[in-house]
């Protein structure tokens, strides 16, 4: 759900790392560089990138602009063109019959099945609807924190990845103890709470 | 340490805060009061998941349902286990905040923060107002959140919590039954 949904999902991370050199310069080039690019019908299976987060369509930002004040709010979109494994088995076999059955050959070589599955993949793959996901984050600057839309491994491991490419900043998920780390900071106070172990709480 | 280490080591300070926010919120009617003076109000609602986690298996608990049913969730503690995810409510000042609060990860699921105002669609950046007023609280709502986990590890961290919170919140969980 995005942002602008009443109820949302939040995973919270502190940005670390610095931006050398002019820091909006390289935010705006960024977004530029990694914004969402359709998937190519004749390779790729996965597209990955940023788009509004107020259309999932607009990938140059030709509506609402990505800053608001010191805020960047972005989506990130994948699509994923996947023909299901048992529709390529199926029309391969049916390709394979008829082969045979024009050829008069009893079986094919594995180098033609194997073309042959890669030929069928191919004109599949103009056929199957691609599966978008669209994920919304917020990055708030001044106070060096995003909140991301979804709690999902996959998702939290892409937008991770595609941060640190975009901008050269890392995310670091806000566990309590990473919290804990950011409060007691003092070598006093941190060595206590590295020598925290688990309380037994039952009775 | 790294971020591997920490959730496989580190995971029991979340389900801590978790356990002794029921604790605190249960024993003063959701009066939680923070030093400095500021008040928070936290209920635990109707969900509740409770884990063991330094077990081969972990055993999950689930409660749903009505505020009393949560009691099972006392009898879950009695055995050990502490909070993983539960709904909770915070009131900070003006604003009710729900949210299901994930321990292990520090996440949030279902965050509902107060209505944002839409202004009419003749002012041309209502998109933008509409933006910051959201951000804005869900950032309160957060800051709710951290300071009531402050006030928590500063107190877990200190001599205290041996001496007087830990056995009180063991009273507590006790006494229940």
């Amino acid at each position: 759900m995005g942002f602008a949904s009443r109820s949302v999902s939040i995973t919270r991370y502190r940005v670390r790392g610095e931006i050398e050199g002019s820091f909006w310069d390289t935010v705006h080039e960024g977004i530029r560089k990694y914004s969402f690019r359709p998937v190519d019908t004749s390779g790729d299976e996965e597209a990955m990138g940023w788009t509004s987060m107020y259309d999932f369509t607009d990938i140059e930002f030709k509506g609402a602009p990505y800053v608001t004040g010191n805020y960047v709010g972005l989506a990130l979109r994948v699509d994923t063109v996947r023909v299901p494994p048992r529709i390529l088995e199926m029309n391969l076999k049916q390709e394979t019959r008829k082969l045979l059955e024009e050829t008069g050959k009893r079986r094919l070589s594995s180098g033609q099945i194997r073309d042959l599955r890669e030929r069928l993949k191919e004109s599949l793959r103009k056929q199957v609807f691609p599966s978008i996901q669209v994920f919304d984050l917020i990055w708030d600057t001044a106070a060096a924190v995003v909140y991301f839309g979804s709690h999902s491994v996959k998702a939290r491991e892409r937008v991770e990845d595609h941060f640190k490419k975009t901008f050269g900043l890392n995310l670091t998920p806000l566990l309590p103890y990473i919290r804990g780390e950011e409060i007691l900071a003092q070598p006093g106070e941190r060595q206590l709470l590295e020598q925290l172990r688990p309380s037994s709480t039952a009775p | 340490m790294d971020l591997f280490d920490i959730l496989r080591e580190k995971a029991f300070l979340g389900r801590e805060f978790l356990t002794w926010l029921w604790f605190r919120s249960d024993r003063s009617g959701g009066r939680i009061d923070l030093p400095g003076g500021k008040v928070i109000e936290v209920f635990f609602l109707d969900r509740m998941t409770l884990d063991l986690a330094e077990a081969e298996t972990p055993q999950t608990v689930s409660l749903k349902g009505e505020q009393s049913e949560l009691r099972e969730g006392l009898a879950a503690l009695r055995e050990g286990k502490k909070i993983e995810e539960a709904r909770i409510s915070v009131r900070s000042g003006d604003n009710d905040f729900t949210m299901n609060i994930k321990a292990t990860w520090f996440s949030f699921g279902s965050f509902r923060t107060p209505p944002v105002f839409r202004e009419d669609d003749s002012d041309g950046d209502d998109g933008e107002g509409a933006f910051l007023e959201k951000v804005s609280l869900i950032e309160e709502g957060m800051a709710a959140i951290d300071a009531l986990f402050e006030h928590f590890l500063r107190l877990r961290v200190s001599d205290e919590w041996e001496l007087s919170e830990l056995p009180a919140l063991r009273r507590w969980i006790a006494s229940s039954e």
